[in-house]
């Protein structure tokens, strides 16, 4: 089912969180929103569910306008940033809550509850309560009991934070296979970029409120729209140089780094400059040689990462197939690949 | 540091509860004081013996007359005419009387013939009987009697001093007045109605509903309800009981309210048994109920906002949400409040006594009360302090059995939920 979000706002008392959000989600598609804390995710989230009224706009649930729906009548699940087990049930009843209230017959629920449980492996805490269980065993249940009444719609407010990386992997695929099959519009909230670009068909990066950039998870990292998504994505994170624009080209003060750009052509010269350059366009390919003084060296087992400062005092960061010829302290001249550079104006947008 | 604490324990918590329980064990009253008594043959105690004794009972509430060596110094005192001395001296000394008639006799056929004035007067001076004369000691008393002509055995002796003591003793009397004392068994009804139904349907029900309530009010004007409900727990009690007096009164605003329509005025406190109730318990109740929503609503508060989030998004109506979310989690709170306000119940007396004094008649007299009035404060000035210690003792045992049951039926032990961690 379609999720649209039109010019939707919400404020508390005075402070307004949300401003004339738009915001379309295909029926069958599973979306992140991510940003930074306190960017007003989960604000969005509990909008979509009901649990807070938009202080203006609309929300449809396809063809269907919600805004003024109670969440009883909206039909979807939600996973809790803190699960919001209740803590005087037993994981069954737990899960089988949402089927109690309308009033299945419990030999239905009992079934339900059994089947979702193997879903999400945990068929032998049936008889446990919340307090009895590890972190990730409590999203597990609160997973269970978000998916069990068949919603039109998922909602995942940052659902693996608590999952150790193996778990975490595995309930990455789960999640996602799960949507997948049953065709569930879902919505993940998260901080964790990764996450949201191994499971998600779209990312929205928020800021403060606001909707940066919707995207596929590789024209976002790819196509960064601002300097501030560009550094969102991708890990290693991007490296910025502070310059300016002279004669067609991005130049680098104190070093002599003068870098020919294509986006650069008609900006007035003198114009300050960012230039982002991922880690993987630093190093043995590319055609502009960079010189400078490595100052870290990292292994992450297949690969190398290193922080180079060149002479104006800027860092660069390199990220290279594993090798031992190069130690902190050394000087190196490596290659960048300026094609693959972003140019960000000084507010942040790209040119 | 313990040492403090333990003294404070003893002295405060243990001592009244250790000297009520003492107390109860016997039958001190304002007539025996609550120090050692003496022994007096007072109506009352040949009442008591007249079961087993019947001659010495009858023959101790007589009269008797003793020709003796000290009525003689006392006759002689009088200066009448010497001979009369003399004679009863020589020929009567000794002599016992059973009544004044037979005394009267002898002493009028003496010589010197005295005049009938002269008869009485020398016959009270011989007057031996022990009827109400105050013994320090029981010898005193049994020598007295041996001397008036009764001879008992140790055993009628026994028998006779413990008639006849007059301070209190050891006895388990007071358990056996409470047991089968129909006024005793009215009373205890009484107490058992007000507690349960001010509980269940103030402290406990009224309370829930008015916490559950406000919790779904836009927060300022569930504090303005609140402050509001707490007015009753803050005003002091003589005021407030005032207030429902004058509500109540034969002038009174419902009076007032009814004569409109042409009832004439009475006093809707007091005039019948079902109306005193009636007041007794929404007087207690309001109270009652203002204590039971503070902790509720504190208790709700503190269940976290995402349970109710949960449940509303999956799809709990605000019934469901009361009943499966709110109530299984004010499980202890309400166990609390329950047993917490069933002994201020059973204990507290002050509305009552300053409302319907325990009226009309003893419609309203529940047991704190009724030992209030028997041990320190009722109209006849016989204050029975054993009895009304032995009262208050059933009622800490009452608490105290009470409040197991409680802890019983609320699964105390599954209140306290099990480690996460297991082995
Ligand atoms: N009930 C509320 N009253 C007032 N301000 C609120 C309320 N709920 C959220 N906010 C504010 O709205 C902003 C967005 O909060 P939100 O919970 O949506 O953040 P988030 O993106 O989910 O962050 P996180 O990743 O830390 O969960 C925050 O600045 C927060 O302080
Ligand atoms: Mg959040």
């Amino acid at each position: 089912m379609r999720i649209l979000l039109d010019k939707f706002s919400k404020s508390f008392g005075s402070t307004k969180v949300i401003e004339d959000m738009d915001l379309e989600v295909g029926s069958g598609e599973m979306l992140a929103l991510l940003g930074p804390s306190g960017c007003g995710k989960s604000t969005t989230l509990f909008a979509v569910c009901g649990i807070h009224r938009p202080t203006s706009g609309r929300i449809m649930f396809g063809d269907r306008d919600v805004t003024h729906l109670p969440s009883q009548e909206r039909n979807v699940g939600v996973v809790f940033q803190s699960y919001a087990l209740y803590p005087h049930m037993t994981v069954e009843e737990n899960i089988g809550f949402p089927l109690m209230v309308k009033r299945v017959a419990s030999a239905d629920i009992r079934k339900q509850v059994a089947d979702i449980a193997a879903l999400v492996h945990i068929e032998d805490l049936l008889g446990r309560r919340p307090a009895q269980l590890s972190g990730g065993q409590q999203q597990r249940v609160a997973l269970a009991r978000a998916l069990i009444r068949r919603p039109d719609v998922l909602l995942l407010d940052e659902p693996l934070a608590n999952l150790d990386a193996k778990l975490r992997l595995e309930m990455r695929s789960e999640i996602r296979r799960l949507q997948k099959e049953t065709g569930i519009t879902a919505i993940l909230v998260t901080h964790d970029q990764v996450e949201a670009m191994s499971m998600c068909d779209r990312i929205a990066i928020m800021k403060s409120g606001e909707i940066i950039q919707i995207a596929t998870p590789s024209q976002m990292y790819n196509d960064p729209r601002t300097s501030f998504v560009a550094s969102f994505l991708g890990n290693p994170p991007i490296s910025f140089l502070k310059g300016q624009a002279h004669q067609g080209a991005f130049v680098l003060g104190g070093s002599g780094l003068r870098l020919p750009l294509a986006t650069l052509a008609g900006i007035p010269d003198g114009t300050a400059l960012s230039l982002g350059v991922r880690p993987e366009h630093f190093g043995t390919a590319g055609g502009v040689p960079v010189e400078g003084k490595v100052v870290f060296a990292e292994t992450q087992g297949r690969e190398n990462l290193y922080d180079v400062v060149l002479p104006d005092g800027s860092v660069l960061r390199s990220i290279q197939p594993v090798r031992d010829d190069v130690k902190p302290g050394d000087s190196v001249r490596w290659n960048l690949d300026s094609a693959s550079t972003f140019v960000f104006a000084e507010d942040g947008q790209r040119l | 540091m313990i040492a403090p604490a333990a003294v404070m324990i003893f002295l405060f918590f243990l001592m009244p509860v250790v000297l009520t329980a003492i107390f109860a064990m016997t039958n001190m009253t304002t007539a025996t004081g609550i120090s050692g008594g003496a022994w007096q043959v007072t109506q009352g105690a040949i009442n008591r013996l007249k079961a087993d004794m019947p001659d010495l009972a009858g023959g101790i509430a007589e009269p008797r007359f003793v020709i003796d060596e000290e009525g003689l110094a006392a006759l002689e005192a009088l200066k009448l005419k010497a001979g009369f001395s003399t004679e009863l001296r020589a020929s009567h000394m000794g002599e016992v009387f059973p009544s004044r008639r037979e005394a009267e006799r002898m002493i009028k056929a003496l010589k010197d013939r005295p005049s009938t004035r002269e008869v009485k007067q020398i016959s009270d001076l011989f007057n031996r009987s022990v009827l109400n004369t105050r013994f320090e000691t029981r010898d005193g008393l049994m020598a007295s009697l041996k001397k008036l002509g009764f001879t008992l055995t140790p055993a009628e002796q026994e028998t006779v001093a413990t008639a006849t003591y007059t301070g209190w003793v050891w006895t388990t009397e007071n358990f056996r007045i409470i047991g089968n004392s129909p006024d005793m068994a009215q009373i205890f009804l009484n107490t058992a109605f007000y507690v349960s139904v001010t509980l269940l349907l103030f402290n406990v029900s009224y309370a829930l509903f008015l916490a559950i309530t406000t919790h779904y009010m836009p927060a300022s004007t569930a504090s303005i309800f609140r402050a509001i409900w707490l007015l009753p727990r803050i005003t002091p009690v003589v005021i407030y009981v005032l207030m429902w007096k004058w509500l109540t009164w034969d002038s009174g605003f419902i009076s007032m309210f009814m004569g409109q329509f042409g009832y004439p005025a009475k006093n809707y406190l007091l005039d019948s048994a079902y109306n005193a109730w009636f007041f007794v318990i929404l007087i207690n109740g309001f109270i009652g109920a203002s204590m039971g929503m503070l902790v509720f609503s504190s208790a709700i508060k503190a269940i976290p906002q995402t349970q109710f989030h949960a449940s509303e998004v999956d799809g709990a109506s605000r019934w469901q949400q009361v009943r499966h979310v709110i109530l299984p989690q004010l499980r202890w709170p309400i166990l609390f409040v329950t047993c917490y306000q069933t002994l201020s119940l059973l204990a507290s007396f002050n509305e009552i006594l300053l409302s319907t004094r325990g009226g009309p008649g003893r419609a309203t007299e529940v047991w704190s009360l009724a030992a209030y009035h028997t041990a320190l404060n009722n109209y006849t000035g016989n204050l029975e302090y054993g009895l009304g210690a032995a009262m208050a003792l059933v009622l800490v045992v009452v608490g105290i059995v009470l409040s197991l049951i409680y802890l019983r039926i609320f699964r105390y032990d599954t209140l306290i939920s099990k480690p996460l961690i297991e082995d």
